[in-house]
């Protein structure tokens, strides 16, 4: 009686096992890199309701951060300006640009405009812009080189791994309290030593427990 | 005696005698008291075996609620996957706003806090109201104002719930049908002209207690412009007694005010003042104030308690005495008499003299001898409930013993009290249509008038019936105008607290409906001008503030919350002897019925005003633990005798010809023949949450008997009431949990309490992690001056986001508190003793809920808290299995995607909302943990001892949590550890438990202790 399984058919399970490895594998490393932050969300780039240039405000001319996010050292938001402080400055500039015209529209009727959220943690961690001004870290640690940007964009991941790559090494981020919005700031030659010092000197403790970003 | 009757009085025998001989290994520490084993059913001092398994259950009931079949779990499951995948193909777009014209004052993401104050039926207390974005989701005590002193109460805490109450009413009704203010205002104007021709002749104003110097100045006005005109003044629980009982005895109107925490010895007559009496949160801070013991050299007051219900003021008593109702009264004038015999002058009570209610002999005779030593730091009061002649005695007795001026004084009451007979009066008016026109302002006469009055039909005669209401209740279906009331969250006004001191209430949002307050009525009902409260209460305040920079001093009020040095002088009018005669004269209730009813404001949703507060409702009452219901609470004596009645059989009660019926509630404890009905449930139509709970008490309530009916009767229907009580929920299986000696024992041996435990800490298996750097949280509670009020459950829930599960789920054990108060019973089942106990988190160091969790999501942090991270759990719900404390909860269902958008607004921010499938606890309140330390760090300082407070902590009126560092040996907690009080709850098991408690302390007469 002839074989009904070929010879070669001793080699499918082996060969199943196999092909069943690299799809498991490949599927855990699509996920691990399609999935993750560093993939999803840098480069997020949504377009805004009004075409405002961070490069132009905060870069040509040079603007301080904190003209239009004034709470943001006082507070766990980075405010976005009400419409008034935009009219502050283009009550007299650009007084009739079609481009302004929302922002003109919003004053009037008292119905802010709808930004378009570009930097997002979930709903469950829980950030505080105050704290991390206070303790020295600017704002290029998180949000990039922004005077360059003339539509903001993402440029770190902002993933739990990537907050606590600076929660357990501060160090690299830190610099005094007077450069935090400047995006040109060139770390001294002796930084290591004085970020050391400013850790010590204004006790920078960060967490690393569930219980520093989650409640 | 049946032979089920002799299982109940034998089982705690029993009981004792296992819990002695288990304490009696210890050497010289032996505590001989340990007579006491704690219960907390009648289920659990005589076991069956199913109420074994029930309270040995984790949760009692299977995982889904209702049965559900193959298919629609299937298709429910496809529909949820197939959302799951497409949710997950694009990231959400999320907007962001800013404020269209910012406020100087808010910051976004940070509280603001506004000191107001609250007037609940009468009583007056300051609050601070954390607002979040202006939008107010906390309610806090004003430190400064002396109606709080920084406590609470859990009504206070759930008005957050009240105002965003989805059921409020909403808008403008003529009869029935939308209309508008603007309507409104023309009907009134050309109807009040016709008024005021005719001096005020069938106009007539129903209003609750007056509190307001706003509405007291707008009620004489209305006075002055209508004088034919009425202003009936009516709340359902009132003062009456008490004014009249006064004024009896001292020709004047007085309201009394009382020093709790000056008295030594303290009387109580069926009074509550805990928890339903005028001015509670105050009682119980200055009663704590009088009980703390630092060290064994402390004093502390006595509590005697005379009463028929089992209440949280009979629970905290050292003695406590059950009698009818009806009794009291003659409980009182024997006193009175006994008092005469030893040497004051208690005018009139001589014929009392040994007319002791039978029982009560021994204790009447101790009282009076503690009472005659502590002559001048004693006091004696009665509460609503009793008669005038009671609160007559009170009076002549407080005055022999000269406590007056020290723990009681009395202050002029210038506006009327509610007034039953002026309500009888009105009523009959409207029936004979002499009414054309009735104004109500916040009430609910038609739900809460005496039955017998039959209010419901009178006003339907009255043509002209405006009703101001929060909700669209039975009073405001039934109206011709129904305004929509604005909560005292939303509106301007003012208040003067017991005390005296006045204080101004200002809005923290808009009205959410476009309401009206009570008082901008009252000013349109008297002149005809629609003006807003703001107006009318600095009209008010002209009177108060000097008129040279009177805006300064009025941002200094509404900054302050209150006017300081307005509280008014105690005044001591004299007794007049002839005056307490004639009343004890005019005779006493009668008390031989044998089957009494008695009724009493609910300690869930007080006389009805929050029947449709979910937060209130899911609240289990402190001593019968029921949720989302009320019952006829009867004593187990009582029980037997109406047929072996159980506890949720329906009964049918009736008094004087009415009846209702209401599910059987066995509380042990409760006096005999006598069956006590709480008031504010079986709402009619009034909104999701009071729909459906419970019966309607006042059906039954008459004016003659407005407190108490003897002659009722009381039979089985057959029926059954299931009803939803916590009580043997979160069993710790009979081990010493809660924890109390006498104060002559503790002198004794001050370590008490810690000599309680069975064995040492067991040695730990593993190299223990220490924690001596930075801040170490803890906490202790004081079980000694704990009242067991509740108010920590509700400001947990509130600051938490808590959600609410409903009656089925409660009845399956899946009530989300995460602070709970256990409420044990010490004694026999007629006659026990009562303590609680608040548990939450215990925060152990060695937690073994952590040991367990198979994917880490709940776990230590340096910081000493048992942190819980709700994104890591799948909800295996092994740490719960795990917790010896039973602190842990788990969200069977998503209880919070259903929410109403109103309610959302009642949520913390700073707090995540839990879904489906996630365990959670007690986090010591780390969001503000994290706040305080951020603070601090903005101000490059430490964290100051008391500057971070737990909800829990800032809600109690008595002050017994207190939190902190511990590794500050000079914070307060640091030093309450140390106190020999302390113990820490299964420390024999070595979960160091970050949270310890310190001992209950009873100060017990020797006179009546037992040999």
């Amino acid at each position: 009686m002839s074989q009904v399984f070929p010879k070669w058919a001793n080699r499918i399970p082996a060969a199943l096992v196999g092909v069943l490895v690299i799809v498991i594998a490949g599927g855990v490393g699509f996920f691990w890199y399609y999935g993750s932050p560093q993939y999803t969300d840098v480069g997020y780039r949504p377009s805004q309701p009004l075409p405002f240039s961070h490069k132009l405000h905060a870069g040509d001319l040079g603007m301080d951060c904190r003209y239009c996010h004034s709470q943001v050292e006082q507070s766990a938001h980075a405010n976005i300006p009400a419409p008034a402080t935009c009219m502050n400055c283009h009550s007299l500039i650009l007084k009739e640009s079609e481009k302004l015209l929302p922002i003109r529209e919003a004053v009037a009727t008292g119905k802010p405009l709808q930004w378009v959220r570009v930097h997002k943690l979930p709903d469950y961690a829980y950030f505080n812009h105050a704290a991390h001004l206070r303790a020295g870290v600017a704002c290029v640690s998180c949000h990039g080189n922004i005077p360059e940007m003339d539509v903001v964009t993402q440029r770190e991941p902002l993933s739990m791994s990537w907050c606590l790559d600076c929660h357990r090494n501060p160090t690299l981020n830190l610099r005094p309290l007077d450069q935090i919005t400047n995006f040109k700031w060139q770390p001294p030659a002796n930084m290591a030593l004085l970020a050391q010092e400013l850790k010590t000197t204004k006790k920078i403790a960060p967490p690393t427990d569930c219980s520093g970003c989650h409640r | 005696m049946s032979a089920a009757r002799r299982t109940l009085l034998r089982a705690p025998l029993t009981m004792v005698e296992e819990q002695d001989s288990r304490f009696r290994g210890d050497e010289e520490g032996a505590f001989s008291a340990l007579g006491t084993s704690h219960w907390r059913s009648l289920g659990q001092l005589a076991p069956t075996d199913e109420s074994n398994s029930l309270l040995h259950r984790e949760f009692p009931a299977s995982e889904f609620a209702d049965p559900m079949s193959r298919r629609s779990f299937l298709s429910l499951m496809g529909a949820s996957l197939a959302l799951a995948t497409l949710a997950g193909c694009r990231r959400p777009v999320e907007k962001i706003v800013s404020y269209a014209k910012p406020s100087e004052e808010i910051v976004l993401g940070n509280p603001e806090q506004f000191a107001t104050v609250a007037c609940i039926a009468g009583s007056v207390t300051g609050v601070l109201v954390t607002a979040r974005e202006g939008r107010p989701i906390k309610v806090e005590g004003n430190p400064y104002h002396p109606s709080s002193r920084g406590g609470t109460n859990s009504f206070l805490q759930a008005s957050i719930l009240g105002l965003y109450d989805p059921d409020r009413s909403k808008d403008i009704l003529n009869r029935g049908v939308a209309s508008d203010y603007e309507s409104f205002l023309a009907f009134w104007r050309p109807l009040r002209d016709r008024h005021l021709a005719a001096g005020g002749v069938g106009l007539a104003v129903l209003s609750g207690d007056i509190v307001s110097p706003s509405l007291a100045r707008l009620r004489r006005e209305f006075g002055h412009t209508f004088p034919k005109a009425r202003w009936v003044v009516y709340e359902s629980v009132s003062d009456e007694n008490i004014r009249a009982g006064i004024r009896a005895a001292t020709g004047g109107d007085y309201h009394p005010v009382y020093a709790f925490d000056k008295a030594k010895v303290i009387l109580s007559l069926d009074s509550d003042f805990l928890m339903t009496e005028a001015d509670a949160v105050a009682n119980a801070r200055a009663f704590a104030d009088g009980r703390r013991v630092t060290d064994g050299k402390s004093l502390m007051n006595r509590l005697y308690a005379v009463e028929s219900n089992f209440t949280v003021t009979g629970a905290n008593a050292d003695h406590r005495l059950r009698l009818k109702c009806s009794r009291v009264s003659h409980f009182a004038a024997a006193l009175g008499a006994e008092l005469e015999k030893l040497g004051l002058n208690v005018p009139g009570s001589e014929a009392a003299l040994g007319k002791v209610p039978a029982g009560a002999e021994k204790f009447l005779m101790a009282l009076a001898r503690d009472l005659y030593l502590h002559r001048g730091n004693c006091l004696v009061v009665a509460g609503r409930g009793q008669p005038a002649v009671v609160h007559t005695l009170v009076c002549a007795m407080n005055a022999a013993l000269g406590n007056v001026g020290t723990t009681v004084g009395y202050l002029p009451a210038t506006e009327p009290c509610s007034s039953l007979t002026e309500l009888a009066a009105l009523t009959g008016a409207m029936k004979s249509g002499q009414i054309e026109t009735l104004f109500v302002l916040g009430g609910n006469p038609v739900y809460d008038a005496p039955a017998d009055l039959n209010f419901s039909e009178a006003f339907s005669r009255v043509p002209n019936a405006v009703v101001l209401s929060l909700h669209n209740d039975e009073t405001g279906r039934r109206s011709s105008w129904l305004i929509n009331q604005a909560h005292f969250l939303e509106s301007w006004g003012d208040a003067r607290s017991a005390d005296g001191t006045l204080a101004l209430q200002q809005p923290l949002i808009e009205p959410l409906f476009g309401g009206h307050s009570d008082i901008e009525l009252a000013g349109v009902v008297t002149t005809g001008l629609d003006r807003r409260g703001y107006e009318l209460a600095q009209e008010t305040w002209k009177e108060h503030l000097p008129p040279l920079d009177f805006e300064k001093h009025w941002r200094r009020v509404l900054h302050d919350g209150m006017l300081a040095g307005s509280a008014q002088p105690w005044q001591t009018p004299a007794v007049n002897g002839s005056g307490v005669a004639s009343a004890l004269a005019n005779g006493l209730p009668k008390s031989d019925d044998w089957l009494e009813v008695v009724f009493r404001p609910s300690y869930a949703v007080g006389d009805g005003r929050y029947s449709n507060n979910g937060w209130l409702q899911e609240l289990p009452d402190p001593m019968t633990k029921l949720t989302w219901d009320n019952a006829a609470l009867i004593s187990p004596k009582t029980a037997e005798r109406l047929g072996r009645l159980e506890t949720e059989e329906v009964i049918r009660l009736t008094a004087d010809g009415r009846s209702v019926e209401a599910p059987a509630f066995i509380l042990p404890g409760h006096a005999d023949d006598t069956i006590t009905l709480t008031l504010g449930y079986g709402r009619e139509k009034l909104g999701g949450v009071a729909d459906g709970a419970g019966f309607d008490a006042g059906a039954i309530r008459t004016t003659d008997r407005f407190f108490f009916a003897g002659g009722a009767s009381a039979l089985k229907t057959g029926k059954r009431r299931p009803l939803a009580t916590s009580q043997n929920h979160h069993s710790m299986e009979g081990r010493p949990i809660v924890r109390e000696g006498s104060l002559d024992q503790y002198q004794k041996n001050p370590d008490f309490a810690a000599e309680m435990v069975e064995q040492g800490p067991a040695p730990s298996l593993w190299k223990e992690h220490t924690y001596d750097e930075g801040n170490q949280w803890g906490m202790t509670i004081d079980l000694n001056t704990c009242t067991g009020c509740n108010a920590c459950a509700i400001a947990c829930q509130s600051e938490n986001n808590i959600p609410i599960v409903g009656r089925e789920q409660v009845r399956r054990g899946r009530e989300m508190h995460w602070i709970r108060l256990d409420r044990y019973f010490t004694g026999d089942a007629d006659n026990p003793q009562a303590v609680t106990q608040p548990v939450a988190c215990q925060q152990c160091e060695m937690a073994p809920c952590e040991q367990v969790c198979p994917v880490a999501a709940t776990s230590h942090d340096q910081e000493g808290l048992n942190v819980m991270t709700y994104n890591r759990c799948i909800g295996t719900r092994y740490c719960s299995n795990n917790c010896p404390y039973k602190v842990r909860r788990f969200n069977f269902f998503n209880y919070t995607n259903k929410l109403d958008e109103l309610v959302q607004m009642a949520q913390n921010p700073d707090v995540t909302v839990r879904s489906r499938g996630v365990m959670e606890k007690c986090t010591y309140c780390v969001q503000r943990i994290n706040r305080g330390k951020h603070n601090a760090k903005m101000e490059d300082r430490d964290v100051r001892d008391g500057e971070i407070v737990t909800a829990c902590q800032a809600a109690c009126p008595s002050g017994a949590i207190v939190f902190g560092n511990l590794n500050d040996p000079e914070s307060r907690v640091s030093k309450l550890k140390k106190d020999h009080r302390r113990y820490d709850l299964l420390a024999e098991l070595n979960t160091r438990p970050r949270t310890s408690y310190l001992a209950k302390i009873r100060n017990p007469n020797p006179e009546l202790e037992e040999a």
